[in-house]
């Protein structure tokens, strides 16, 4: 596939979600008066898709989504009004196109029998209900609108193009005939008035033969674009001044015309009434009303945007038109020029080559330690200096190719707007999805793993968590169900949760369950927690019927695991009666940390720094159990020799980390503290994949492997020993 | 599991099969380990490195020796006499690093092996090989591919894929570990 081609399929994809997203909000709020700027969104990424797939060749996709578009530009011009219904059919197209992409993506020059019967049916589905001509189309004009035309006049009721062009002076020597311009756009509609403005004619003693001085008026139906009427222009459009105003365009917009066009602009004014694009009521209006409040209205062309504000304030303060539609006016004026500066600050990166940018650093990172480590053995003064102007230069460049792979969550969580709107009127639930924290950034590799096991939760959460409707009624709750996903920062992790306002987790139907599998022997004693965490066991699933939705008894167990593979931890809570939430931990990157190197006999250990909170030396006076007084707090502690069977005898002299994670605080036993380490973490081996409280390696500046502390892992294989240990003799419960 | 390793006993035979298609005498490298002559295929061969330093893997099976740093990738060591079930071997003057390369689910990685001398690469032709005894090697038979007859000798060839298997020595990893039951049960 060449490289214009996948492009496409990456932007339409994109423009597809937006597309979706502009649609989900349509649905939920069809008569918001809002909608006009988002119906233009959705358009305008319709409209990018078609015009792509034609620049790409791809007829399949553009022949279908010229239909679409058609029916979105009615309702862009507020032909037909917005409905339910509209926007459940259009996202079933905006279904089919993804299906069509993946058509073009997978190589094919056309889509299968199936898929071409699908768009079928949606295109005459469309067509039949929303383009067919003068049927209920013109019975729907927007409420607002009305408001508007009542209160003076702010837009012009005419359901024609405006064109307004003025051709070069070497239009003519280029071998152009303005004449077939016009001939070329009298095939796209019907031409209804021109006027020709011969103003720029010089007297004859001054004027070249050669040189064209003609500008026309226009007044054009049709069903075509903007872009299709701007292509009829193509070959002049450099040496040629063109305006186009669409059909009910606002006066101003008119007045805006007139007054940026060289010619007078009452003369101008004639012209326009003449060719019937305004009514002389509507032009004295206009006018009048500019000249009263701007009298010197400078209408440069780069100026553009601040006069339309201008004169829009001015109609805005006379309550002629809403402020909104103003905002509309001006933003689309500006729009086509935002867009250019928007694209040229991005730049798409292949993510394989940021990849590769991060490893770099990181061995950047374990060089810069080792010349370091050199540097401070040497014990030569500039040396050291300038190594560590080094380092912290090393460091910037760290933490800003991290932020190049930083992603917002914000569109993973705007997927399950769409699934759960589907999922839901699939099972004929009410449930609302309420995102919070979408801007909170996080390593794009994280992003794109976090994707399936949230799926996973949220579809849980629809099938299991949030009641059947009766069911909530019955218990005195709001009848729409609410989930919600949320995600912030918290000491140096990101935290997401998923959390519904459903029934609960039932603990008996998960003990009874348990027990049916196996899992747990009867005569088990389990706290509420403990119960409920069962459900991450592999093999349990507590729907009674197995729905196509969830239910599979894959569950939780595999998110669990898919998430520990990111080296995250999930938790959950859940209040019989009143709700679920899972919380989800994830480091920040998965790439490079700030850790704390310890060191325990031999080895040296990485504690990540976040997790730190203090170290204290470990006072060993009146201590034979595992907690210290932390000033008043009781801290329970680790002694890491013993928890890893390490033979040789403890020093003297021993340290304790406290470390804090999600809330919780602890101690961490090790003999030396050798201070703050940029950490790169290389993966462990597969083979490793099992063991749990080392989280990964590094290597030191010396070139030794040093391994990460997995904390939290550890503290629970602390609990689970002393368990064990005081077990006894031990229950049969394993 | 057991599925996993099947199918990657049958890559194993496929490589064979294919090996004895081309009729050329494979080329082995001979180690001692404990004493004994082993060999593997030479095309799981990545380098030999000398024995250098090492870290130790905390709450891992004694087999486990530890990792390395090479050239920047953490790999680890086993020390295959401890898997074959005897002694931890003692490092020695002549004690090498093996790197194996390995492809499992679909991803390659290496493991270094842990060996006491490395002797030499030698050729074998197929019709010298023969099938692993049934009993009697007092090693697991699914980690011989074969029995290379060398100067009237037999010498082990090791079925490196199974031996060295990533997700078999992942489970022996829980073993020992409190959380382990806690995955089946609690």
């Amino acid at each position: 596939m060449d490289e214009l081609t996948s492009v496409f399929i990456q932007e339409s994809r994109e423009q597809l979600a937006e597309m979706e997203a502009g649609l989900l909000v349509l649905e939920q709020a069809p008569d918001d008066p809002g909608n006009a700027e988002l119906i233009n969104g959705i358009f305008r990424a319709a409209h990018t898709v078609k015009g792509a797939s034609g620049v790409i060749e791809c007829h399949f996709i553009e022949s279908f989504m010229h239909k679409v578009e058609n029916v979105l530009d009615r309702l862009r011009n507020a032909e037909i009004g917005v409905s339910g219904e509209l926007a459940s059919l259009l996202l079933k197209c905006g279904d089919h196109l993804n299906t069509l992409i993946g058509v073009l993506e997978a190589g094919f020059d056309s889509p299968g029998e199936a898929d071409r019967a699908i768009g079928d049916a949606l295109l005459a589905e469309l067509s039949a209900r929303y383009i067919a001509p003068d049927t209920n189309g013109s019975k729907v004009p927007v409420a607002q609108q009305e408001e508007v035309l009542a209160s003076g006049g702010g837009i012009v009721v005419t359901d024609s193009w405006h064109i307004s062009v003025r051709f070069g002076r070497d239009v003519l020597r280029g071998g152009m005939d303005p004449l077939s311009f016009l001939r070329y756009l009298a095939s796209l509609g019907e031409i209804l008035a021109i006027e020709t403005i011969s103003d720029a004619m010089p007297s004859a003693d001054t004027m070249d033969p050669e040189s064209c001085y003609l500008g026309f008026e226009i007044r054009l139906q049709t069903r075509s674009s903007k872009a299709d009427i701007e292509r009829v222009f193509d070959f002049v459009r450099e040496d040629c001044e063109l305006r186009i105003l669409p059909p009910n365009s606002k006066l101003a917009d008119y007045l805006k015309l007139i007054e940026e066009l060289p010619e007078d602009d009452m003369r101008l004014g004639e012209i326009l009434v003449r060719c019937g694009a305004l009514t002389q009521a509507e032009l004295d209006a206009g006018l009048c009303e500019q000249k009263g409040f701007v009298p010197a209205a400078p209408a440069e062309h780069g100026e553009i945007a601040q006069s339309a504000q201008q004169i829009g304030e001015i109609l805005v303060d006379n309550k002629v038109v809403h402020r909104e539609v103003v905002d509309a006016a001006v933003g689309k004026q500006t729009r086509v020029s935002e867009k250019k500066a928007v694209e040229a600050r991005l730049i798409r990166v292949q993510a394989d080559k940021l990849d590769q940018l991060i490893d770099l650093v990181g061995e950047m990172v374990i060089a810069g330690a080792s010349a370091n480590l050199l540097a401070r053995r040497s014990g030569r003064s500039e040396l050291v200096e300038s190594t560590s102007v080094l380092s912290r230069l090393v460091e910037s460049i760290r933490d800003a190719a991290l932020q190049l792979r930083m992603v917002q969550i914000g569109e993973t969580f705007s997927r399950f707007n769409r699934v759960v709107r589907d999922v839901s009127k699939e099972i004929g639930k009410e449930i609302d999805l309420v995102i919070e924290g979408a801007e909170t950034e996080l390593d794009k590799s994280v992003v794109e793993k976090i994707g399936d096991p949230l799926m996973h939760l949220v579809r849980n959460a629809i099938d299991h968590g949030i009641e059947p409707t009766a069911t909530r009624l019955q218990n005195g709750k709001d009848c729409r169900g609410r989930i919600g996903l949320n995600a912030y920062h918290d000491s140096g992790s990101v935290v997401i949760e998923v959390s519904d306002d459903g029934g609960g987790l039932p603990k008996e139907k998960i003990r009874r369950k348990a027990l049916e599998r196996g899992l747990i022997q009867p005569e088990q004693v389990l706290g509420d927690q403990d119960i409920i965490n069962l459900i991450f066991e592999p093999g349990f699933s507590t729907a009674e019927q197995v729905t196509n939705i969830s239910g599979r008894g894959v569950g939780m167990d595999v998110v669990r695991r898919n998430i520990q593979s990111l080296r995250g931890s999930i938790d959950v809570k859940s209040e019989e009666g009143s709700g679920t939430s899972f919380i989800i931990r994830l480091p920040l990157t998965l790439a490079i940390i700030d850790g704390f190197l310890v060191g325990i006999g031999h080895a040296a250990y990485v504690i990540p720094l976040d997790m730190v909170v203090e170290c204290i030396e470990l006072d060993r006076r009146g201590i034979d159990r595992n907690f210290l007084n932390l000033r008043g707090e009781v801290l329970p502690f680790i002694r890491l020799r013993e928890l890893f069977a390490l033979a040789d005898a403890a020093p003297p002299r021993e340290n304790v980390v406290v470390v804090q994670y999600a809330g919780q605080k602890a101690g961490i036993v090790v003999d030396q503290l050798m201070g703050e380490f940029q950490t790169v973490i290389k993966p462990l081996s597969s083979i490793f994949s099992r063991l749990h409280g080392i989280g990964g390696s590094t290597i030191l500046g010396t070139g030794e492997v040093a391994l990460i502390l997995d904390v939290q892992a550890l503290v629970q294989r602390a609990i689970r020993i002393e368990e064990k240990a005081l077990a006894s003799p031990p229950a049969s419960s394993n | 599991m057991g599925q996993l390793v099947q199918r990657q006993g049958s890559n194993w035979d496929a490589a064979l099969a294919a090996a004895a298609v081309a009729a050329a005498p494979q080329q082995y490298l001979t180690f001692t380990l404990g004493g004994e002559m082993f060999a593997v295929a030479i095309l799981n061969v990545k380098e030999i490195i000398e024995f250098g330093s090492l870290t130790e893997i905390p709450m891992t099976p004694p087999f486990i020796r530890g990792v390395i740093n090479l050239r920047g990738a953490v790999v680890p060591v086993i020390d295959l006499a401890c898997r074959f079930g005897g002694r931890a071997a003692e490092v020695a003057r002549r004690t090498c690093i093996v790197i194996v390369e390995l492809e499992e689910d679909e991803q390659k990685h290496d493991i270094g092996v842990m060996v006491d001398a490395v002797s030499e690469v030698l050729e074998i032709a197929r019709a010298d090989i023969e099938p692993p005894p049934t009993f009697g090697a007092r090693i697991r038979a699914d980690f011989i591919s074969g029995m290379g007859k060398i100067n009237g000798k037999f010498v082990i060839i090791l079925n490196v894929a199974k031996a060295l298997s990533a997700s078999e020595i992942a489970l022996l990893t829980t073993m020992g570990d409190p959380d382990a039951p806690n995955e089946g049960e609690p």
